[in-house]
């Protein structure tokens, strides 16, 4: 059977490993078949292509400051809201739940469209602001933490938290928090991976290329004249590689996570 | 009263108008948002000497994508109505939304001239940015004339003559000939082209305009059928590669020689001296297409959102005017991007009758010019493309052999009737 | 403020912020929406008020729509709902002792779902190239004729749910797997003095413990299902191609994106998008209907 996860493994790595062979080839070979598979001598040509034609440092540290700040925010946000919804009865609790799933069935593709009017009118073009704020407390990351707080939160706990004098909030920050990581880590991870992989928005929000994100960088080098393939290689691998790391940082929580909780009946 | 109003009206006017023209003392930074290499040709142009010694106010600042997220972009910021780039790039298969869709500056009109700044622009580009109430709503500023690039080596060994084929049909002959199986594996592995769809739209104005003829999509019916009879014929006579454009296999096969000819634009030859086929160097050529067909493959275009203030435009037209009328730039960005000049005058300057080393000293320049000057006119219109994307699904739909070329042109024009609703 | 009070405020205050950002920064872009599919609406702006003309136009007239449809329903299954068949085994597997270098294989698995499309496409093109692929070399093998993956209708759907597949399963996985963190032990422990077997245990404690969480990740592959459209754009070669042969690989989304920005017709494209939201509404409460009937019947 470790055999059988093994190969697995393997089916599922080996594009992920291609991306970094291939970031290694001069730009002309890369298209090249049958493909490559082991590392080529490129990479320092490729690295002086990618540095040449897009401000890569500056890129990188937009992309990650934008992703964390987001990140940071959902979890914040969307495990208190979470919470609520969760663990509260109240007037209008399952309306306003419904309410709140339903958003996440519009499709979304041409709101850029208003949006990009709202964010002129706003003054926020050039700025973090579109990419953060309106995502703050997204649907999706509240659907998430309803459910994953719904099944692990024992409600005994919470009582007695409020026997032991701990305000709502107070709730929130001791019990909820802690007991939640393995929900955060999944949305963490998502909220992450998300706003880094995210071009559009970028593009739009972010006219100038010194302010703007990664994918948007690298599109600049995909030109079907110029031999621009290597360098965009090179800088996609390497934009891999925090995401690879979040996902790690994370996932320990996910099955370091609670099991059996800290109440026993 | 009368008179005093009509004189405050036209002072008006004027003021507006004044408001347009370009004043050199001014330091403006124009933006230009644009696609793929144009930022590096067009940054090189407008840092030269022969610019910065006309405008010395000028500054620029570029927002470059890739040639869909540009696109993308910019039909986003257009329907939001918002200011944008104060230039904005192009590409001749993009255009056709934007042309009748509104939300360009009628350059044609006071106080840009751009009528007159274009004569001597290739007639059919300029043409292409027409509406049909006639804005002119952009300037092309490169072009790709259509040719058949082809492999003199290869040709000479099987014995044909590429050069001056009259029609499709002697070139599926000659295809024959170029397709056999060189290492006797009893498996062809050198064929004609790559694949049948690579002359599905060349025929018809290489796609941009002329879909459709008294308002009617898919006429004047006989020469778009001869297009679907075709790529049929040379999928039947079995001399293409069924490759798919743009892949791993599609490069590696120009890489082995196993190509003998690829019809596509101008741009196509800088292509394969970068990176597709370097090592190919001096065996390639490049020929007029069977039948001295004249089309387009490719090519810029330079607009201004109709978003941009009135008191930026006219910097923005002077940026224009200099990219796409001036005889330095239209060569400085030859050179640098291999992007065909759209300005006729410049296909006398001496440029054009160098020997190009990759081609093995063919002067394929002048062929390029020939092509260019040659190229008819052909109406755009919005719904361009839904009808190509319809069209190429037809073609393809032929060559697979799933349906015949009179029933295949036949669902196209009900699809494209229906959707067009 | 008493106690009480506070407890009972605390809610509203805890979710006010998704209400307050939705209303201003959700309802704008909805309302427009709504607006711009009643109208003739080019990329200059709106032409003419058509009222429901776009919706009837799409659901009757258009060539394409229902193809779209179809193939994203197909797709949905096929490459997103399926999947939950391996993920939710996989995790469990990776969950229990018999598995070792548990962090390696899960981040393995996961990898795909951060590997970014630009290579994916290259991979999986070649993969699949008809004259080139490895697939195909592998069919010879078998003695099975070359497919044409990529050039042939069903082909496409094949390619297509590969793709998807290859990329969501590690990701259902890792969320089946934080969920089977929350169900105690003891009830596997008690179970096990019971003398069920491992099969038994799963059918009868696993499963139903994870009922919600399977809920949660299906409901995911159902909303994001129907909006599938980076993959297939790019792998049936982008607008220019409509989805490839018989339009296969042409999604709902793909379809609404090609009618915004190719055709340029912003009204038809927003009421593709709304008719879209109550296919999606809809498969989620048969979703939700479906669950809480193997909920009762627990």
């Amino acid at each position: 059977m470790t055999a059988g996860l093994a190969a697995l493994a393997l089916l599922f790595a080996f594009p992920f490993w291609y991306v970094f062979v291939l970031a290694t080839w001069p730009g002309d070979r890369i298209l090249e078949f049958p493909p490559h598979l082991f590392f080529g001598t490129g990479g320092a040509e490729n690295l002086a292509i990618l540095l040449a034609r897009v401000p890569y440092v500056a890129n990188f540290l937009n992309s990650l400051g934008i992703a964390l700040v987001s990140t940071i925010l959902a979890l914040f946000f969307c495990t208190m809201a979470g919470f609520a919804f969760a663990k509260y009865r109240f007037r209008g609790r399952d309306r306003l739940y419904a309410f709140v799933i339903a958003t996440l069935a519009v499709p979304g593709f041409l709101n850029i469209v208003p949006f990009y009017k709202m964010m002129v009118a706003f003054g926020w073009i050039n700025t973090w602001l579109p990419l953060v704020v309106p995502g703050m407390a997204g649907a999706f990351g509240i659907f998430l933490m309803t459910q994953f707080l719904e099944n692990s939160l024992p409600d005994e706990l919470l009582d007695a938290g409020r026997i032991d004098g701990l305000t709502e909030f107070g709730l929130l920050l001791r019990l909820v928090f802690p007991l939640a990581r393995p929900g955060m880590a999944i949305l963490g991870i998502i909220t992450f991976i998300g706003s880094w992989n995210s071009f559009t928005s970028a593009l739009v929000f972010l006219p100038d290329l010194a302010k703007t994100t990664l994918p948007v960088a690298l599109s600049v080098l995909n030109s079907r004249v110029d031999n621009n393939l290597g360098g965009l290689m090179l800088g996609t691998a390497l934009s891999l590689l925090p995401l690879v790391a979040v996902f790690l940082a994370f996932s320990r929580q996910i099955i370091a996570g609670l099991t059996a909780g800290a109440v026993k009946s | 009263m009368k008179r005093s109003m009509a004189f405050f009206a036209l002072a008006g006017l004027g003021l507006a108008l004044a408001a347009q023209v370009f004043d050199p003392k001014s330091k403006v930074e124009v933006t230009l948002g644009v696609y793929g290499d144009l930022e590096r040709a067009y940054t090189a142009v407008l840092a030269s000497a022969d610019f910065k010694s006309k405008y010395p106010n000028l500054s620029f600042k570029f927002q470059t994508a890739d040639m869909n997220g540009h696109h993308n972009r910019l039909s986003t910021v257009l329907a939001a109505h918002e200011a944008t780039n104060d230039v904005e790039a192009l590409e001749i298969r993009f255009i056709s939304q934007f042309v009748e869709g509104g939300g360009l500056v009628d350059l044609g009109a006071q106080p840009f001239g751009g009528r007159a700044a274009g004569r001597d622009l290739a007639k059919f580009a300029m043409s292409n940015a027409t509406t049909t109430d006639g804005r002119l709503v952009a300037l092309p500023v490169d072009i790709a004339p259509a040719v058949l690039f082809y492999r003199k080596d290869l040709a000479d060994a099987a014995g044909v003559n590429l050069d001056n084929l009259a029609n499709w049909d002697e070139y599926i002959a000659a295809g024959r000939k170029l397709t056999l199986d060189r290492d006797g594996d009893g498996r062809k592995d050198q064929f004609a082209i790559t694949h049948p769809g690579d002359v599905g739209v060349i025929p018809l104005n290489g796609g941009n305009g002329g879909w459709f003829s008294g308002g009617k999509p898919l006429e004047p019916k006989d020469r778009f059928l001869a297009v679907l009879d075709l790529v049929a014929k040379i999928r039947k006579a079995g001399i293409d590669a069924d490759l798919g454009a743009w892949t791993g296999p599609w490069t590696q096969a120009f890489k082995d020689g196993k190509v003998a000819t690829m019809p596509l634009g101008s741009w196509f030859g800088g292509a394969l001296k970068t990176w597709i086929a370097p090592e190919s160097k001096g065996k390639w050529r490049v020929a007029y297409l069977p039948g001295r067909l004249y089309a387009a493959v490719g090519g810029t275009y330079l607009c201004i959102p109709d978003t941009v203030p009135p008191a930026r435009r006219a910097a923005a037209w002077e940026v224009i005017k200099y990219l796409a009328t001036t005889k330095e730039a239209q060569l400085a960005t030859f050179k640098a991007i291999d992007a065909f000049p759209a300005l006729t005058t410049v296909y006398g300057d001496k440029v054009m009758d160098e020997p190009v080393e990759y081609f093995g000293g063919q002067k394929v320049r002048k062929i390029y010019a020939d092509v260019a000057m040659h190229i008819p006119e052909a109406l755009v219109s919005p719904n361009d493309n839904i009808v190509l994307s319809i069209w190429m699904r037809a073609v393809g739909t032929v060559i697979l052999g799933k349906k015949d070329a009179a029933t295949a042109y036949e669902e196209a024009r009900k699809k494209i009737l229906a959707t067009i609703e | 403020m008493s106690k009480r009070k506070a407890r009972g405020l605390a809610p509203y205050v805890f979710i006010s912020p998704f209400f307050v950002l939705f209303a201003v920064f959700g309802v704008f872009p909805i309302g427009y929406s709504i607006v711009m599919s009643l109208y003739n609406w080019k990329i200059s702006g709106p032409v003419a008020f058509v009222g429901l003309q776009n919706y009837i136009n799409v659901l009757t007239v258009d060539p394409y729509f229902w193809t779209a449809l179809g193939n994203t329903v197909f797709l949905l299954f096929s490459g997103s709902l399926l999947q939950h068949f391996i993920a939710l085994p996989l995790a469990i597997l990776l969950n229990s002792r018999l598995a070792r270098a548990k962090e390696f294989l899960k981040t393995a698995y996961f990898l795909p779902y951060v590997t970014s499309t630009v290579a994916v496409v290259i991979i999986f093109s070649n993969l699949f190239d008809t004259n080139f692929g490895l697939v195909n070399w592998l069919l010879g093998l078998a003695g099975l004729g070359p497919v044409a993956w990529l050039g042939d209708s069903v082909g496409i759907k094949a390619a297509l749910s590969t793709v998807l597949n290859w990329k969501y399963v590690g990701w259902n996985m890792v969320i089946y797997l934080a969920g089977l963190q929350a169900i105690p032990a003891e009830l596997y422990e008690a179970a096990a003095i019971d003398g069920a077997g491992a099969l038994r245990r799963h059918l009868s404690i696993t499963l139903p413990q994870l009922l919600p969480v399977i809920f949660f990740a299906v409901s995911l592959s159902v909303i994001g299902g129907m909006q599938i459209f980076e993959e297939p754009y790019i792998m049936t070669g982008g607008y220019e191609n409509l989805g490839g042969e018989g339009n296969s690989g042409l999604t709902a989304a793909f379809y609404l994106m090609f009618t915004a920005f190719k055709a340029g017709r912003l009204g038809k494209a927003s009421a593709i998008a709304w008719i879209l939201f109550v296919a999606i509404l809809a498969l989620n409460a048969v979703n939700k209907a479906a669950t809480d009937r193997l909920g009762g019947r627990r």
